[in-house]
């Protein structure tokens, strides 16, 4: 599998020390949007949020598991164990009711923030 | 909602890790599983489809490390499991955690032993309500002979200071106590009795449980006879009977009236059997400045108030004694807390011995950082793939630094064991009474002290390894079974020279000390201290106030004794040799001498003295039964006395004080000086007074402070001596207990308390030391050659010889060993100055102590290396070379 060069890696925080906390805070809203419509196991997730965001972004394991884990344990989202479409025994994952209303805090911060940087981009 | 789910998070993290782990592991390969198929659909061949699948995920173990690090309550549970790891780490090392164990726990008890002192003696503060109202007079001398400590007063200061200073609530006491004898019913005892004023016991707010304090009559000069008794005597001797108050009890044959039983836990600055009232005027006693003054401030009053009105009323005296040696002396006066007061002279002491116990526990670090960087360096492959499996820099630092605090902790642990012990074996050693407080507790404070100590001591003997070990190469250390930095050896080498200078500079201390103690106790003993058998007894009695009663028990008793089987000779005297002299003052009579005066001290003896001490005479004769209370004065004079007024002439047939005719000259014999003390035993112009010619009034007033001493000398020294003896002595006087028997080994002893104890315990401090350097050497070589096997191995398959290796080999701990002496006895000359106060007989700078510390330490390095490299003998090139 290749990669286009445009493409974003979330997370590989050894790699770009510089936009941790932005890419922190995306990845969450990320993961949370892409349990809005249902529940998922964490490749589904990863593959959601490849789809929703046009390729732009790919989460890989090593942020993705340990923003899950933490997210679990703030108690936005919870886990059970399922199986897959092919089959295989995975850990799905679904929103909680926190889980919703974080969502909904983020996603109006982020629509704030995005408005605000297209504003001063826009500007002469 | 969210505070609950992650209160279940964190208890499932904490308490069902297995579970939590077990859950993760599935999770992970599941993702990898569906990766694959992922691949797999999209058309890759199966190895293909793996290898993107892993490349994908970055590694199993490092996401679930990344998933680790990220869980709430990571940092409990991963301290836990390093606490876990590091004590199987020291299970496998059985010795070295002994070896670091065992260095903790004498290294830190010594600490925690001498501090318990400096804790009871010099920062816990007395047990008496408001300590910081309470305290005592310093007189401060300005001028050439400048000084500020505690003098004891006159009755003159004392009745200003009682009567002139309303600031103050002040109160007076004996110096010491004085021993009496107690008859209470059929009980006849020897008792200690401390003679204080009236408000002494308001001062120490002590309220007794029975009764009342003294009142002010009962202090006034030849007021009614009154005793305040302690809890125990109390208890041990009148069966704690509650009606003891108002009871007559008979001390010193005379009545005085029970008016007070103190609480059980009371104590005072006497710490006496029972007391009694102190009756200080300017006559007699008040004569001289024999009181000890405490004092407290009252309600209300500053300590500035209270010695502008000490200096007022003090500096109004006419005569001022402070004046007799220096008249131009500027004086004055101020109060100091009593806790300072009570503990000063003996502040140097323990300071110094807690400096010599922060070199022990120096010694143990560098010791410990040797031993635990050798360990580091030989777990760099352990290291290497802890590093390799995700580990950061922190978790194996971290772990390395919990592996060090768990030793600390468990060697302080059995620290405070090893300080218990060795606190019980110096109070063994200490004779009653001899420190100013009751007890030494192992308290809070102590424990703290102790935990902190050991605590620190992980940190300076983990830090050095530690940063010399940050910077471990990955790859190399994974290519190479050790790694034997240079740096680190050259640090192990400081780290011995280091040691070995502090060891050198305890042992030239104490090699100083036991010099001065070996001086003391052989000077020149002027008479023949072998066979001589002690008792003492107490005559402060109103019976032998009457010089006639006391001449008969002195002949009756001396003449029981002789008739002891065995017994060559008996005697009586004041004083002993070895033993605190009073001191009287005297003039010159006759010849071009008349009218000089000087200080002598004062001893007197009954005509058998000199021959049961075997005294040489130098001159004339010595005292006979015809020497009796009316016939012409007499007295002996020793060497030093000839010496100083006669300038060596020999003094028989000359007057002293108009009409006392000196009869002979004896040798000199060291005693313990109350004139002009520059050694604890030194010798002294001394006077022989015969017994039977002392008078009444001085004889009651020195029954007071001194307890005369019947000496009988043995040729052998029989069994049941000592009861034959109070056999002979209850023959004379039936009610007159011995207050105890002694060899004039044992006088020798008791004067030199202060000076053996130092020596015990700097040298069990020095040898401490030495014998933790000995480890040090030997560590460092014993791992040298452990580091360095193969490269032996080599050389003797070369032809090297096993004695050229073992020289190779040894030859840097020789040269560590021998730079840490040379740095030792520099040190050690310009810090060990301080000591000029306590050494007698030999100077700071003594070569032969020198040499012997040099020598000691060369042949405890040369020990400690030859041990370790004799295995070098035992390495087979052959099998060494195979191993790798």
């Amino acid at each position: 599998m290749d990669y286009d060069s445009y493409r974003f890696s979330i997370g590989e925080s050894r790699l770009s020390e510089e936009p941790t906390t932005l890419l922190q805070g995306t990845l969450d809203l990320l993961i949370l949007k892409s349990l809005a419509t249902g529940e998922r196991h964490g490749l589904g997730i990863s593959r959601r949020i490849q789809q929703i965001t046009g390729g732009t972004f790919l989460v890989k394991p090593g942020s993705l598991f340990p923003a899950l884990h933490r997210m679990e344990e703030e108690g936005w989202t919870s886990s059970f164990w399922g199986d897959s479409e092919n089959n295989r025994r995975a850990k799905y994952y679904r929103l909680t009711k926190a889980g919703r209303k974080q969502l909904e805090a983020e996603s109006k911060r982020w629509g704030r923030i995005s408005w605000a940087i297209a504003q001063a981009l826009e500007a002469s | 909602m969210p505070l609950f789910a992650k209160a279940r998070s964190f208890l499932r993290n904490l308490l069902f890790t297995g579970r939590a782990e077990e859950d993760l592991d599935q999770e992970v390969r599941s993702h990898l599983q569906m990766l694959i198929d992922e691949n797999l659909r999209a058309g890759l061949g199966r190895e293909e489809a793996e290898r993107a699948a892993r490349l994908e995920l970055g590694g199993t173990e490092q996401v679930k490390e990344q998933v680790r690090e990220k869980r709430l309550g990571t940092g409990l549970h991963s301290v836990s499991s390093d606490c876990r790891f590091g004590l199987r780490q020291l299970r496998k090392n059985p010795g070295f955690t002994l070896t670091v164990g065992l260095t903790l726990a004498l290294s830190v008890g010594a600490n925690t032993a001498i501090f318990s002192l400096v804790n009871a003696l010099l920062l816990k503060s007395l047990p008496y309500p408001h300590p910081e109202r309470m305290g005592t007079i310093y007189t401060r001398i300005a001028g050439s002979a400048a000084s500020d400590k505690r003098h004891n007063v006159n009755g003159e200061q004392w009745e200003l200071l009682r009567d002139n200073v309303p600031a103050l609530t002040s109160a007076v006491s004996s110096v010491g106590t004085t021993g009496v004898n107690l008859k209470g019913g059929s009980h006849v005892g020897y008792v200690h009795d401390g003679r204080i004023s009236a408000h002494y016991l308001e001062v120490l707010g002590l309220q007794p449980i029975l009764g009342r304090n003294f009142s002010a009559d009962e202090d006034r000069a030849h007021g009614p006879k009154a005793a305040i008794l302690s809890y125990s005597l109390w208890r041990n001797v009148f069966g704690a009977d509650p009606g003891i108050v108002g009871q007559p009890i008979l001390l010193r044959s005379e009545p005085y009236t029970v008016v007070g039983v103190l609480p059980q836990d009371a104590t005072t600055p006497l710490n006496a059997d029972l007391y009694t009232p102190l009756q200080a005027s300017r006559e007699g006693e008040g004569r001289g400045t024999n009181f000890s003054c405490i004092i407290r401030l009252r309600h209300a009053a500053t300590w500035e108030e209270a010695d502008a009105q000490i200096n007022r009323t003090w500096l109004s005296r006419a005569g001022r004694y402070e004046l007799a040696d220096n008249p131009s002396a500027k004086v004055s006066y101020h109060s100091v807390p009593l806790k300072k007061g009570q503990t000063d002279s003996l502040r140097p002491q323990v300071l110094a011995l807690m400096v010599a116990a922060g070199f022990i526990l120096l010694i143990a670090c560098a010791n410990l950082a040797g031993l635990t960087l050798v360990r580091m360096m030989r777990r760099t492959r352990e290291v290497a793939t802890r590093l390799a499996l995700g580990a950061s820099g922190w978790q194996i630092q971290r772990q390395f630094w919990i592996e060090n605090l768990l030793l600390a902790l468990i060697g302080g642990a059995f620290s405070v064991g090893v300080g218990f012990v060795a606190l019980r074996e110096l109070f063994l050693l200490l004779p009653e009474h001899f420190l100013p407080v009751t007890s030494v507790p192992l308290d809070s404070r102590v424990m703290l002290f102790t935990l902190v100590i050991s605590v620190l001591t992980s940190v300076l003997f983990g830090m050095l390894p530690a940063l010399a070990t940050r910077r471990v190469d990955l790859r190399s250390s994974m290519a190479h079974r050790t790694v034997a930095g240079v740096g680190s050896l050259r640090l192990r080498h400081g780290l011995i020279a280091g040691e070995v200078a502090l060891t050198v500079m305890l042992l030239v201390g104490s090699g100083l000390l036991i010099r001065s103690l070996i001086h003391l106790e052989t000077l020149p003993p002027g008479f023949n201290r072998n066979g001589v058998m002690v008792e003492k007894a107490s005559l402060d009695d109103v019976r032998y106030h009457d010089p006639a009663a006391f001449r008969k028990l002195l002949d009756e008793s001396t003449a029981a004794m002789r008739q002891i089987p065995g017994v060559e000779n008996a005697a009586v005297g004041l004083n002993l040799p070895y033993e605190f002299t009073g001191n009287d003052w005297i003039t010159l009579s006759d010849g071009k001498e008349a009218g000089h005066q000087g200080g002598v001290d004062w001893v007197y003896v009954t005509p058998g003295y000199f021959d049961t001490l075997e005294m040489p005479l130098l001159a004339g004769r010595v005292f006979t039964d015809a020497d009796g209370p009316n016939s012409q004065h007499v007295i002996v004079v020793n060497q030093s006395f000839a010496r100083k007024f006669y300038g060596g002439t020999n003094p028989v047939g000359r007057y002293v004080d108009k009409d006392t005719l000196i009869v002979g000259e004896v040798a000199d014999v060291p005693l313990s000086s109350g004139l002009d003390p520059v050694a604890p035993l030194q010798t002294e112009e001394t006077m022989y007074v015969p017994a039977a010619q002392v008078g009444g009034p001085l004889l009651a007033l020195l029954h007071v402070w001194l307890q005369p001493n019947w000496i009988v000398r043995t040729a052998d020294r029989a069994e049941g001596l000592t009861v034959e003896m109070q056999r002979a002595l209850e023959k004379a006087d039936p009610d007159l207990p011995a207050s105890g028997f002694y060899t004039m080994a044992d006088l020798l002893a008791r004067t030199l308390t202060m000076q053996r104890m130092e020596v015990a315990l700097l040298g069990a401090m020095a040898a401490l030391a030495l014998l933790l350097s000995a480890v040090g050497i030997f560590a460092l070589v014993a791992n040298m050659v452990a580091e360095r096997t193969r490269e032996i191995g080599i050389r003797m398959a070369l032809g090297s010889s096993v004695s050229q290796v073992i020289f190779e080999i040894g030859r840097s701990g020789v040269a560590a060993s021998l730079c840490g002496v040379l740095l030792g006895l520099l040190l050690s000359a310009g810090a060990l100055r301080v000591m000029r106060s306590v050494l007698y007989g030999v100077g700071v700078y003594d070569v032969s102590n020198s040499l012997f510390v040099v020598i000691t330490l060369f042949a405890v390095t040369l020990l400690a290396t030859l041990l370790p490299t004799l295995r070098i003998a035992r390495i087979d090139p052959a099998r060494t070379l195979r191993e790798e």
